[in-house]
């Protein structure tokens, strides 16, 4: 008795955890503006401000996306704002699926959660599409393919998660953070180096955290290994393929 | 006969030194790559589309094509040597393969599987030749609405030859189709999607993605396991490649059937080496007086997947060259080649180009007979190779595959979004996801698009067009036909049976 009621407990703390998952996740391009928008106050991109960004998503959220939802059902056809857009198309239908799961069985965790991402993600490309022209008479518009294709992503993306509900299959597979972080780190690095530091430099300190993303790294045999590719490299690609790419910190080469 | 002045053409163009380079390079390239766990085909292909820059079209499309048949030979090498295989197409043959190994029969094993795949690729060549001019003129009767339906057929054939799932195959389809929205209407100019970023203006690379969600994801679940793979080479020295007349008798019925089956499947859209081999090991044990033996050393399990995924390999080439529609993520990446190079591909440019089209079918079988010579006395530096721990491997396949995609367009942010997608790769492994349909998608979307906007604006916005031209109402019968068989419970087991077949 006591091992069933365990059970059901940890079945709804991870459903409590998923649900939290997807209000994140129906958070997210919301955040991701917030935090890019933090540069801004250093000068670098251009963009609304956070304090802007966290204004006019607020009130899209709380107050504008209901008050255009009343609207457009009293008939109200006045064009909403983006954020309002976002808030509506995005986010009010994650959220829903957010308290949907809490009440649910999940069997599948793989297959629901998957679903429910790639249904978000069309969300998204809806919402990222929604201003641009649909159908002109019988003439296709630009934004008309990726509504089509959205909307059927969306309709995918539910049926993937409805299986998931339906039918047993594998929880959630483990994922591990030091590969991909330290993978990740050196392409970024090499992203930012390539033209300020050129081949030699960016190579090498890239092949370097590259490396970190195992434990059974061994140093000297890393850096010698990294050396020689880094001087291949430098050889292959400017020299033998031609292909332009600085050589050298540009700080060094003037 | 026009074939025959046509080869012979081809054979001019491929004999020329700086062609017989190209092909020596691309087959020596391709082996590396199969034998060497944790790289695959795509990745390498789309890490050295750059490099293909500076050299002639001719050239730089032969290279292209003997890295991708090239692989299917090197896969087998380790496969049976070592029990890892390279190449997902070489996983069956080390079931048997491997088996044989152990019973100090290595080398007719590697004999049977060098002598099928080049049966395999020259029977490949010869229908690549065959086909190509009735093809091409099939092509120029078709509207856009007949190759809309063709390509939707061509997507419903590779949601059926996906494992897994039938729905998350077409999810992964259309998740593709939508990222290839992204960037300027082809119409219009309207900027779709693109967040106002210039780089994503003209649309996301497809090289871009193909590295992040094959290349990077790759090495990031590779980690997953721990670097260390446990590795137990056959230590023993190969001797007497000959294979027994038993051995030979024995193969002979499997490579010709495993050759039939590899083509038809290569020709398919949406088949291609992978599943070609599976099925061909799946036919040849529902086959066999005896199916017990496999598993256990059956040298028709060498010989069959082999012959197979030779052959599919090079018979893929058959849609692209004729309709301009790649078949698999592979031959995507070539129209990418191709386009660099200012080919348009498609039913033209077997008239345009016919340099480039027979020299490069020319260059398939002198590439084969490279591979032979490659393969079979060289098998023990091959091998060696593999000593090569992944803890220096992974982090070099990640700085090649950084300066790859960086100078496609000297592009930076190309970079980011290459690791960005390979996290996502990374994410669609871990939820079971194919990421191969989701490439397919993202190559034919801007195609599809165009040509069901053309259709319906001809037809003036009626959708029954695509049903009322015959060809065009064929094409989706058929499309339709075959997702309602995959779907049916009883074809279903079948097919999933084909998939299992690796894993026990």
């Amino acid at each position: 008795m006591a091992d069933t009621m365990g059970h059901s407990a940890a079945t709804a703390t991870r459903n409590t955890s998923v649900a939290l998952g997807f209000c994140l996740l129906a958070l997210a391009p919301q955040i991701f503006e917030f935090i890019w928008s933090i540069g801004t106050i250093f000068g670098w991109g251009a963009g609304r401000g956070p304090a802007t960004v966290l204004i006019s998503h607020a009130t899209a959220l709380v107050a504008g996306a209901p008050v255009a939802l009343i609207g457009s059902i009293g008939g109200d056809t006045k064009k909403a704002s983006s954020d309002v857009l976002l808030a509506l198309i995005y986010s009010y239908p994650l959220f829903a699926v957010a308290i949907l799961t809490i009440f649910m069985t999940i069997r599948s965790a793989q297959d629901y959660v998957g679903g429910i991402v790639l249904m978000a993600l069309a969300l998204f490309a809806l919402w990222a599409s929604s201003d641009l022209q649909g159908m002109r008479g019988f003439s296709f518009g630009a934004g008309t393919a990726p509504r089509m294709f959205g909307g059927l992503l969306v309709a995918l993306g539910a049926g993937i998660a409805l299986t998931g509900l339906l039918s047993s299959g594998p929880a959630m597979a483990h994922y591990s953070w030091r590969g991909p972080l330290f993978v990740m780190a050196s392409i970024v690095f090499f992203a930012l180096a390539i033209r300020p530091l050129g081949v030699v430099v960016s190579a090498f300190v890239s092949f370097l955290i590259a490396a970190m993303g195992t434990h059974e790294t061994r140093w000297i045999e890393t850096v010698i290994v990294g050396a020689c590719l880094t001087l291949g490299c430098a050889l292959l690609f400017p020299y033998v393929l031609g292909l332009p790419m600085p050589m050298f910190p540009r700080f060094l080469a003037q | 006969m026009d074939l025959f002045a046509n080869l012979a053409h081809g054979f001019a163009v491929a004999f020329s030194p700086i062609n017989l380079l190209m092909c020596l390079i691309g087959a020596l390239v391709g082996t590396l790559v199969g034998v060497l766990p944790g790289i695959g085909t795509i990745a390498t292909v789309a890490m050295l589309l750059p490099i293909t820059f500076g050299l002639p079209p001719v050239g730089a499309l032969i290279m292209l094509a003997g890295i991708y048949y090239g692989a299917q030979y090197g896969g087998s090498t380790t496969s049976i040597l070592v029990n890892i295989p390279g190449e997902a197409t070489s996983v069956v043959t080390a079931i048997d393969g491997h088996q044989m190994a152990k019973q100090g029969r290595a080398g007719p094993a590697l004999a049977i599987a060098a002598i099928g795949s080049f049966f395999a690729g020259c029977v490949a060549t010869v229908l690549i030749a065959v086909l190509g001019a009735p093809l091409t003129k099939l092509a120029l009767a078709f509207g856009p609405a007949e190759y809309f339906s063709l390509m939707v057929l061509g997507l419903i054939f590779a949601v059926v030859l996906a494992k897994g799932s039938v729905l998350k195959a077409i999810a992964m389809i259309v998740f593709g189709l939508l990222l290839s929205m992204v960037g300027s209407d082809i119409e219009t100019g309207a900027s779709r999607m693109a967040f106002n970023i210039p780089e994503l203006a003209d649309g996301l690379g497809f090289a871009t993605v193909a590295m992040g969600v094959f290349g990077f994801a790759e090495i990031i679940r590779n980690l997953d396991a721990g670097a260390e793979m446990n590795r137990d080479l056959v230590q023993q020295k190969i001797t007497g490649l000959m294979p027994t007349k038993k051995d030979l008798i024995d193969s002979t019925p499997a490579i010709l059937r495993g050759t039939v089956l590899g083509s038809i499947l290569g020709i398919l859209p949406g088949g291609g080496a992978v599943i070609a081999s599976f099925a061909a090991y799946t036919l040849e044990k529902k086959l066999a007086r005896n199916p017990s033996r496999f598993g256990r050393g059956a040298i028709e399990g060498v010989a069959a997947p082999e012959s197979a995924n030779n052959a599919a390999a090079q018979t893929s080439f058959i849609p692209l060259l004729t309709l301009g529609i790649p078949p698999n993520a592979v031959m995507a990446l070539m129209v990418g080649a191709m386009t660099i190079h200012g080919i348009v591909p498609g039913p033209q440019v077997m008239q345009k180009q016919p340099d480039l089209v027979w020299g490069m079918i020319a260059s398939m079988w002198i590439g084969n007979l490279m591979l032979i010579i490659i393969n079979l006395p060289l098998v023990g530096i091959w091998v060696r190779l593999l000593r090569v721990p992944y803890r220096l491997m992974f982090p070099s396949i990640v700085i090649f595959c950084a300066i790859g995609i960086y100078s496609v367009n000297n592009a930076p942010v190309d970079v980011i979004l290459a690791g960005v997608f390979g996290l996502v790769g990374y994410w669609l492994i871990k939820h079971d996801f194919e990421p191969a349909p989701l490439l397919l998608g993202m190559v034919l979307g801007p195609l599809m698009e165009e040509n069901l906007r053309r259709a319906l604006l001809i037809s003036r916005g009626d959708w029954t067009v695509f049903l009322t031209r015959p060809l065009s109402a064929v094409l989706l019968a058929i499309a339709a036909f075959l997702l309602i068989l995959t779907v049916l419970p009883f074809l279903r087991a079948k097919r999933d049976e084909v998939f299992t077949e690796s894993e026990n």
